[in-house]
């Protein structure tokens, strides 16, 4: 499938394979954006993938438009190179207060709170980008029988670390904001710390498997990555 | 160093963004008006992109524990020692001079730049404030900032002459865009209405987006959401109600409503400077034509820059009965 290719705005120029959720498609944007940063362009100020498009942004003081799309349309057929993503495990402590939803997940979908774990626990989640927050990952492959619709009204704060669903999706927030996620469980994991680099814990192309533990080790574990406890 | 006495509004350091981070969530961040900012900078004979002060219509009062070269970008009244000085002209003080900064008159955001730049932690290639990720954090009374190494004779008395200086003020302006990328997801209809019709920005407006009230515009049957896409500064999202955003410095990177277009690199301050309550229209321009008036827009910039280092003299020209400020290299020995 060939791309289309136009201008969002000055200094960028977006690479589109329509509107698809497909794993394929999303290793191919990878692909691309790879092959584009590795060309070395002088005029690249950076690429951003994400389900099935590419933003590569350039300097246009630098180039025209013209010249960045006949530069990057040899690199479109980019393809074979497999994302060479790592298996990260995440603990979560499922449901109580760092879960408070769980219980709401498990009645719309006709389970128990056992089942809900069970079936969120299990599948290995591809990560497709990095995006809405920092470090904040767009995960593939929920089982659409804990699928959830969002709160009616959005929380104030949602605690860094938080595990959600919303609808198909599943996704942990990064940094505490507001949001109306359902709220299942919580990571002690930190998944953005600006002191780091690179400074997210998860990267395009990784793979995410979340793992089961209980509050004595979510608070052993938070405290050995925050560097202080819980509240 | 430097002491914050008073902060009335939000008040935060900025250069010119974070690069390299948006793949991983990270927004560009830096300051909302490239141009009055880089100006600032220049007025004190640093870099463009030296990290400053960046004040939300009411400036800060500050004192100077050492001696420092400063200048105030903004239509703003100023007082040193309260002694009023003039904004856009670089300025000496001395240790335990005050400088106060009033409200701006037009205009939303404001600069104080210091020859040598403020000294900061630079967290992901940037001094560039966006509290919400913990990168940086808004200043309150009390915080001391260190200013970077300078030499500071000859920094001071530079001036930029009035027709130089950006003008915000009045409330109704044309702000050009480039449409696209998502115009299937709009009719041919409701393009139309936003090109046509007028925007007025409304007070649901910050650093992350700039809200508009007026003429719905109407969604093709794909409907306001796509499937989450990249999102840069000036991106015009427009979601069910027809109302259109524009994406600002600090918005987040992907975004899931359909964008009609996206305002122009060089046209991005003016609208940052709009105060809820302006009018707006979008006039639509080509990708050629926006590289054009950006390169345009620099040359005057390099120009400026130069001017005000004492490279450059200016002198006036009238071209089509419009009078305008030209600059020439200044002679070695002239």
């Amino acid at each position: 499938m060939q791309p289309v290719i136009n201008p969002a705005g000055d200094s960028t120029l977006l690479i589109s394979f329509g509107e698809t959720i497909d794993e394929g498609i999303n290793e191919r944007v990878h692909a691309i954006a790879r092959a584009i940063e590795k060309a070395g362009f002088e005029w690249l100020v950076e690429t951003v993938p994400a389900y099935s498009s590419l933003l590569v942004i350039y300097d246009p003081l630098k180039v025209t438009y013209t010249e960045v799309e006949a530069s990057i349309k040899p690199l479109l057929n980019a393809e074979g190179c497999t994302v060479e993503g790592r298996l990260v495990k995440i603990p979560v402590v499922y449901g109580g207060k760092y879960g408070p939803d769980i219980e709401f997940v498990a009645e719309h979908n006709g389970l128990t709170v056992d089942d809900v774990i069970e079936i969120h626990s299990r599948p290995v989640y591809r990560v497709y980008f990095l995006g809405f927050l920092p470090g904040f990952a767009y995960l593939g492959g929920m089982d659409e029988r804990i699928a959830t619709p969002r709160l009616e009204k959005p929380r104030l704060k949602v605690p860094a670390g938080s595990v959600g669903i919303a609808g198909k999706q599943t996704g942990i927030y990064p940094l505490e904001s507001p949001g109306g996620w359902r709220l299942i469980g919580r990571t002690p994991l930190r998944l953005f710390n600006p002191a780091k680099e690179p400074p997210t814990l998860l990267q395009p192309g990784d793979r995410v498997k979340f793992v089961p533990i209980d509050e004595e080790e979510f608070r052993e574990l938070y405290e050995k990555e925050w560097g202080e406890g819980v509240d | 160093m430097i002491e914050l006495l008073k902060v009335p509004s939000l008040l935060t350091v900025q250069d010119s963004g974070r690069k390299g981070y948006r793949k991983l969530g990270v927004p560009v961040s830096g300051y909302m008006d490239d141009y009055s900012a880089r100006i600032a900078n220049y007025l004190v004979g640093n870099p463009g992109d030296a990290p400053l002060l960046e004040f939300l219509l009411a400036g800060p009062t500050l004192r100077f524990n050492a001696s420092a070269v400063f200048a105030v970008a903004g239509d703003v009244d100023l007082k040193l020692n309260g002694l009023p000085i003039e904004p856009w002209e670089s300025h000496w003080a001395k240790r335990g001079d005050v400088l106060e900064v009033g409200t701006l008159r037009s205009g939303l955001y404001g600069y104080i730049a210091f020859a040598g730049g403020i000294k900061c932690e630079k967290l992901l290639g940037s001094c560039s404030t966006y509290s919400r990720a913990n990168l940086g954090r808004p200043l309150k009374a009390g915080d001391r900032l260190t200013l970077g190494y300078a030499i500071l004779a000859g920094k001071e008395g530079r001036s930029l002459h009035r027709d130089l200086r950006p003008d915000y003020s009045g409330n109704e302006r044309e702000i050009r865009v480039l449409l696209g990328p998502n115009l299937e997801h709009f009719t041919e209809e409701g393009v139309g209405t936003f090109i046509s019709e007028t925007y007025t920005v409304t007070p649901e407006s910050d650093r992350m987006g700039y809200r508009f009230d007026g003429p719905a515009i109407g969604h093709s049957s794909l409907g306001a959401d796509i499937v989450t896409e990249p999102l840069v500064p000036g991106a015009v999202q427009v979601p069910a109600n027809g109302k259109p955003i524009v994406m600002m410095r600090d918005a987040q990177t992907t975004g899931g409503y359909a964008k009609i277009a996206t305002v122009i690199s060089a046209d991005l301050h003016l609208l940052a400077q709009s105060r809820p309550g302006t009018r707006v229209r979008f006039k639509a321009v080509n990708v050629e034509e926006a590289q054009e008036i950006l390169r345009r827009c620099e040359k005057t910039l390099r120009a400026i820059e130069e001017f005000l280092a004492g490279k450059m003299k200016s002198y006036r020209i009238r071209t089509f009965g419009e009078e305008k400020i030209a600059f020439t290299k200044v002679e070695k020995g002239g």
